[in-house]
C-alpha cells in the first residue's frame, strides 16, 4: 500500500509544480496591471512608481525567483488591491468553498446511492425511468438558472429561505440546492448502471439463494463492487467543486475561493491569483491521494501490494505444480466478489 | 480464493471509516455556520429591520483606506459616512459647502487659508486639529504611498501644507489654482497619527458611522458615533453587505432583507422600489483619426449623424436617459445648456460617406469600435444598435467586446498601433468633481490621457477656461464644448446615463448624482 501510495504521490505531484510555474506565467501574459489600480489619468511617474512598489519594474526572472522563495516561506507577497496578505485571503475563503462542496457531495453521494440503487433493482421498471428522468433532468439544469429561480420562488414567494448570504443554517438551503443537482444527476446514472451490472452478477444469485436479505444483497454486496466506478466519478464532480463553484459562490454572496480567483484574474491581482490557484491544486493533489487510496481500499485489483502478492502465490502454486500434486487453483475474481459469498 | 478472508472485511471496515469520518466531518462542517463568519455572527444578525440600515452593494470595497475614496466600491462605504472631508461638493446644486472647515479663502488663487470646525472628534476619542487636516493632505498628495485620489485630483505636482494654529490650516499650491478647493474636497480626513507609510484599510474617522468590524467576505458592520458634532444619525447600526447579481441585488430588497442596494437596472425586477437618479455618467464614442474613414472629418460628422440617439435612449433605457451632445451633464460646471444634440439624419450620413468618398476617402476601411463587456446595462445591445445604424450609412464596422483590462489599453494613452483598423472607442465617463476641467484636460487635450487627438486651437481654449473663474469659466467651457462639435468631432455622444437604487418601503432617501460614489448614511431616514 505504501509503495501504490508512494507512486501516486510522485504522479500526482508533477502537476502541481507545472501548475506553480504554469500561474505565474500565464498570469503576467494576461498584461500590466497597472492601468487597473491607477486612475485613468495617472502620469507617466505614477506609473513608475505603482510597477516599483509591487516588484513589476524587476525582470521576469528576479520576480519568479522571488515567487518561487515565497511559496518555500508560505508568503505569496500582499494583494495589489486590497494591501492583505494574498495567502490569508485564499486560505480565508478556501473553508467557505470546502464546507460548501463537503456538504454537496455528502448529500449528492447519499441521495444517488439510495435513488439509484433502488432504480437498479428492477430495470425499466416505472421507478428506474422516473429516476433517470429526473437525474437526467438535475444534471442538465444551468446552476445559474437554477439560483435565480430557487431565489425568485423559496426566497420571495414563499419566504422560506433567505436570498443569499452565509448568516444561519436557513443560508445553505439554496446554494446546497443548487449545487447538488448536478452531481446527483451524475451520480445517479453511474451507480444505476453499476448496480444493474453488480446485481446480474453470479455471487449476488447465490447470496440470495443462502437467504441473505434484500438489504444486506444491495447494501453489503452489490453496493461495495459498484462503489468504485461512483467513487471515480464523485472524485471528479468534487474537484470541481473545490476549484470553486463561481458561478453559485457569486449569486448567493458566498465567501468562497472561486469567486476570489474569478475577482483576481480579472483585476490581475497576480499575488491572489497564485496563492488561490496554489491552495486548491494542492487540495485537489490531496483529494486525488484519497479518491485513490479509496479506491485501492475499495478493489484490491489495484493495489500493487495484492498484485504482488497473487504474483507471489502464482509463483508459490507454479513451483506447486513442478515439483508436486497440482494444487487447485482458483479463477481470478474479484476479492470483495469472493469476500461476498463467503460473508452471505 | 485469491485472498485472505481477512483481508476484505478489514479494507471494507477502513473505507467504511473514511467514508464516515468524510461524512461527519462535513456534517460537523454544515453544522457550524461558514468559516470565518464566527466573528461576524454578532453584526450581521443584528443586521435586521428596526434600528439597523442594511445596504447592498455591488461588490465588497477592496480597502476602506481614506485616501482611495475616490474608487467608488470605497468612497460609497467611507465618504462623509465613516470620515469626512474639509470641504464637500453638493452634489445637486454644484456649490462647495463646509464640512470640517468652515471657511476658505485666497488672495491670489495660489495660497488658501482653511479656518476649521471646533469641537469634533474622531472616533478614537481624538480631538481634530489643523495638524490632522495638514497631515492628511500631506498623506495623500506628498507621500509616496501612490494614494489613488492623488492620481486622480492632483497628478505630480506637491502642495506646501502648513497649520498655522489649531484652527487654521495654509495650503499653497505650485500654481494658480482656482479649483484647489474643489480638489481639496475629495481629501477624507484621518488623525495625524494616522501611518504615511502603508495604507490603512480601516481608517479613524470623524464620521457619523464608526467602524465596527469588518468581516471580510461577509459584510461590515458600523455604528452611530455617539459624540458626532454634526446632527444624530436615524439608525444606531448599520450594515453593509454585497452581492454582485442585481437581481440578487434587488430580491434583497423585496424580500425585506435590505434597506438599501446599488447599482440596480430596471430588468432587476424591482418594480417600484427601483428609483432612478441622473449619475453624472456619459457614454461618447470617441474616434480616432490617425487611420481611414476616420482621418476624414466628414466620416466623424456622418456618425454623428447616423447614431439616432433619442430612439436607443426610449428603446435601451426606458426613456430615463437623455440624449447627450457634450462629455459633461447638467450641474456641472462648463455645461452648456444651448449645445444642440446632434440631429439624427442618416440620409446625411449616407451623403457625407458617399462625398468622402468621391475624394478619394477609404470609406469601406474597417473600423473597430470597442466596447467594454457589462461596463453599463445593455452595452451590447447599444453596441449592435450603433454598429447596425452605422452600416446602413455605409461604414464597415467591427464590434470587439472586450473585457476591462483589455478595454483599458484602448482607453488611455499610449494606445495600440497594430490595429487591423480605425478605432471607435465606447466610453463611460464620469465627472464627479462637478467642474468641466477634470473632463477637458483628460478627453480634449492634444496630449490628453484619454484623448486620441487635438488641435493647437482647441488646446488653447481649455488653457484659457482652466485659468478662468466663475461665469467666465462657465463661458469658456461652453466654448470648448461647442469648438469640439464644429470643428475636432473626436466624439460621438450618445446620453448622459441615469443610475437607479433599490429603496424599501421602510426607509426615505433622495438618491442625488453622487449616490453611486457616496452614500452619506446620515441623509437617510426612517418611515
Amino acid at each position: 500500500m505504501l509503495t501504490y501510495l508512494r507512486k501516486r504521490i510522485i504522479s500526482s505531484g508533477l502537476p502541481l509544480l507545472v501548475v506553480i510555474v504554469g500561474v505565474f506565467a500565464l498570469a503576467r501574459m494576461t498584461g500590466n496591471p497597472a492601468a487597473l489600480y491607477l486612475p485613468l489619468n495617472a502620469t507617466e511617474a505614477m506609473r513608475e512608481d505603482f510597477a516599483v512598489r509591487n516588484g513589476l519594474d524587476q525582470p521576469i526572472w528576479v520576480q519568479m525567483a522571488q515567487y518561487f522563495g515565497g511559496i518555500l516561506r508560505l508568503d505569496f507577497g500582499e494583494s495589489m488591491r486590497t494591501g492583505e496578505s494574498a495567502g490569508a485571503m485564499a486560505l480565508r475563503a478556501f473553508p467557505a468553498t470546502l464546507q460548501l462542496a463537503g456538504t454537496t457531495m455528502a448529500l449528492a453521494i447519499v441521495l444517488a446511492v439510495i435513488v439509484g440503487s433502488a432504480a437498479a433493482l428492477k430495470p425499466n421498471g416505472i421507478l428506474d425511468r422516473f429516476s433517470s428522468f429526473l437525474s437526467m433532468t438535475a444534471a442538465s439544469i444551468p446552476d445559474f438558472w437554477l439560483a435565480i429561480v430557487g431565489i425568485w420562488v423559496f426566497a420571495i414567494t414563499l419566504g422560506w429561505v433567505p436570498t443569499s448570504g452565509v448568516v444561519g443554517m436557513a443560508a445553505w438551503v439554496l446554494p446546497v440546492a443548487t449545487l447538488v443537482m448536478r452531481p446527483f444527476g451524475t451520480l445517479v446514472q453511474v451507480v444505476r448502471g453499476a448496480m444493474v451490472s453488480s446485481l446480474s452478477e453470479p455471487y449476488i444469485k447465490l447470496a440470495r439463494a443462502k437467504g441473505a436479505t434484500q438489504y444486506r444483497v444491495v447494501g453489503a454486496h452489490a453496493l461495495r463492487n459498484a462503489a468504485a466506478p461512483g467513487l471515480t466519478v464523485a472524485g471528479d464532480l468534487t474537484v470541481g467543486l473545490v476549484n470553486g463553484a463561481v458561478v453559485v459562490e457569486t449569486i448567493f454572496g458566498w465567501p468562497g475561493i472561486g469567486k476570489l480567483m474569478i475577482d483576481s484574474i480579472l483585476q490581475r491581482d497576480f499575488a491572489v491569483l497564485q496563492a488561490c490557484v496554489l491552495l486548491t491544486a494542492v487540495a485537489i493533489f490531496v483529494l486525488n491521494i484519497l479518491i485513490d487510496i479509496g479506491y485501492a481500499l475499495l478493489d484490491p485489483r489495484v493495489r500493487p501490494s495484492a498484485g504482488a502478492r497473487k504474483r507471489r502465490k502464482a509463483r508459490v502454486e507454479h513451483r506447486g505444480q513442478q515439483n508436486g500434486p497440482k494444487a487447485p487453483t482458483t479463477p481470478t475474481t474479484t476479492g470483495s466478489a469472493a469476500t461476498a459469498v463467503l460473508d452471505a | 480464493m485469491t485472498n485472505s478472508p481477512h483481508t476484505a472485511p478489514r479494507a471494507r471496515r477502513i473505507s467504511m471509516a473514511v467514508a464516515a469520518g468524510a461524512l461527519l466531518s462535513t456534517t460537523a462542517l454544515a453544522g457550524c455556520s461558514v468559516a470565518n463568519s464566527e466573528d461576524s455572527t454578532s453584526g450581521s444578525q443584528a443586521a435586521v429591520a428596526g434600528d439597523t440600515l442594511r445596504i447592498v452593494l455591488q461588490q465588497e470595497p477592496p480597502t476602506l483606506e481614506a485616501c482611495e475614496s475616490n474608487l467608488t466600491s470605497t468612497g460609497v462605504v467611507v465618504r462623509s459616512t465613516i470620515t469626512e472631508p474639509l470641504i464637500e461638493r453638493n452634489p445637486s446644486t454644484g456649490e462647495l459647502e463646509p464640512k470640517l472647515a468652515t471657511e476658505w479663502s485666497s488672495e491670489d488663487d495660489t495660497t488658501w487659508t482653511l479656518k476649521l470646525r471646533e469641537g469634533v472628534k474622531f472616533h478614537d476619542g481624538s480631538d481634530f486639529t489643523a495638524e490632522d487636516a495638514a497631515a492628511t493632505i500631506n498623506r495623500a498628495v506628498n507621500s509616496d504611498l501612490g494614494c489613488n485620489v492623488e492620481g486622480y485630483v492632483f497628478g505630480d505636482d506637491d502642495l506646501d501644507v502648513k497649520a498655522v494654529d489649531d484652527n487654521t490650516v495654509e495650503v499653497t499650491a505650485l500654481k494658480a489654482d482656482p479649483i484647489l478647493p474643489l480638489r481639496l474636497s475629495f481629501l477624507e480626513v484621518v488623525p495625524a497619527e494616522t501611518s504615511t507609510t502603508e495604507k490603512v484599510r480601516e481608517p479613524i474617522g470623524t464620521g457619523p458611522y464608526k467602524l465596527d468590524a469588518w468581516n471580510a467576505g461577509q459584510s461590515i458592520d458600523a455604528s452611530a458615533f455617539a459624540e458626532y458634532w454634526g446632527e444624530a444619525s436615524a439608525f444606531a447600526k448599520a450594515n453593509y453587505q454585497w452581492r454582485s447579481e442585481g437581481s440578487v441585488r434587488a430580491a434583497m430588497i423585496t424580500s425585506g432583507e435590505a434597506d438599501i442596494a446599488t447599482g440596480l437596472s430596471p430588468e432587476d425586477s424591482i418594480g417600484d422600489l427601483g428609483v432612478s437618479y441622473p449619475n453624472n455618467e456619459t457614454v461618447a464614442l470617441r474616434m480616432h483619426a490617425d487611420k481611414a474613414p476616420f482621418d476624414d472629418i466628414r466620416i466623424r460628422q456622418a456618425v454623428n449623424y447616423a447614431i439616432d440617439k433619442e430612439a436607443i435612449v426610449a428603446s435601451l433605457y426606458g426613456g430615463r436617459d437623455k440624449a447627450a451632445a457634450q462629455l459633461v451633464p447638467e450641474g456641472v460646471v462648463g455645461h452648456s445648456e444651448s449645445l444642440p444634440v446632434w440631429e439624427y439624419n442618416p440620409e446625411k450620413a449616407k451623403s457625407l460617406v458617399a462625398e468622402a468618398k468621391d475624394d478619394g476617402v477609404e470609406t469601406s476601411a474597417q473600423i473597430n469600435m470597442i466596447v467594454r463587456t457589462a461596463q453599463f446595462p445593455k452595452i451590447e445591445e447599444l453596441g449592435q444598435v450603433i454598429q447596425e445604424q452605422l452600416s446602413q450609412a455605409g461604414l464597415n464596422v467591427n464590434l470587439k467586446m472586450l473585457e476591462t483590462s483589455q478595454h483599458l489599453t484602448y482607453q488611455v494613452r499610449p494606445f495600440p498601433t497594430d490595429e487591423d483598423g480605425a478605432i471607435m472607442l465606447m466610453t463611460q465617463h464620469g465627472n464627479q468633481a462637478g467642474d468641466a476641467a477634470f473632463t477637458v484636460d483628460q478627453y480634449m487635450t492634444s496630449k490628453g490621457a484619454q484623448s486620441a487627438f487635438g488641435t493647437p486651437e482647441l488646446d488653447e481654449l481649455i488653457d484659457t477656461a482652466d485659468a478662468a473663474t466663475g461665469e467666465d469659466r462657465q463661458a469658456a467651457f461652453e466654448k470648448v464644448f461647442q469648438y469640439q462639435n464644429d470643428e475636432v468631432v473626436q466624439f460621438a455622444h450618445i446620453a448622459h446615463q441615469t443610475g437607479m437604487l433599490g429603496i424599501a418601503g421602510t426607509v426615505s432617501y433622495e438618491p442625488n448624482s453622487s449616490s453611486g460614489d457616496e452614500l452619506r448614511l446620515a441623509e437617510v431616514t426612517a418611515k
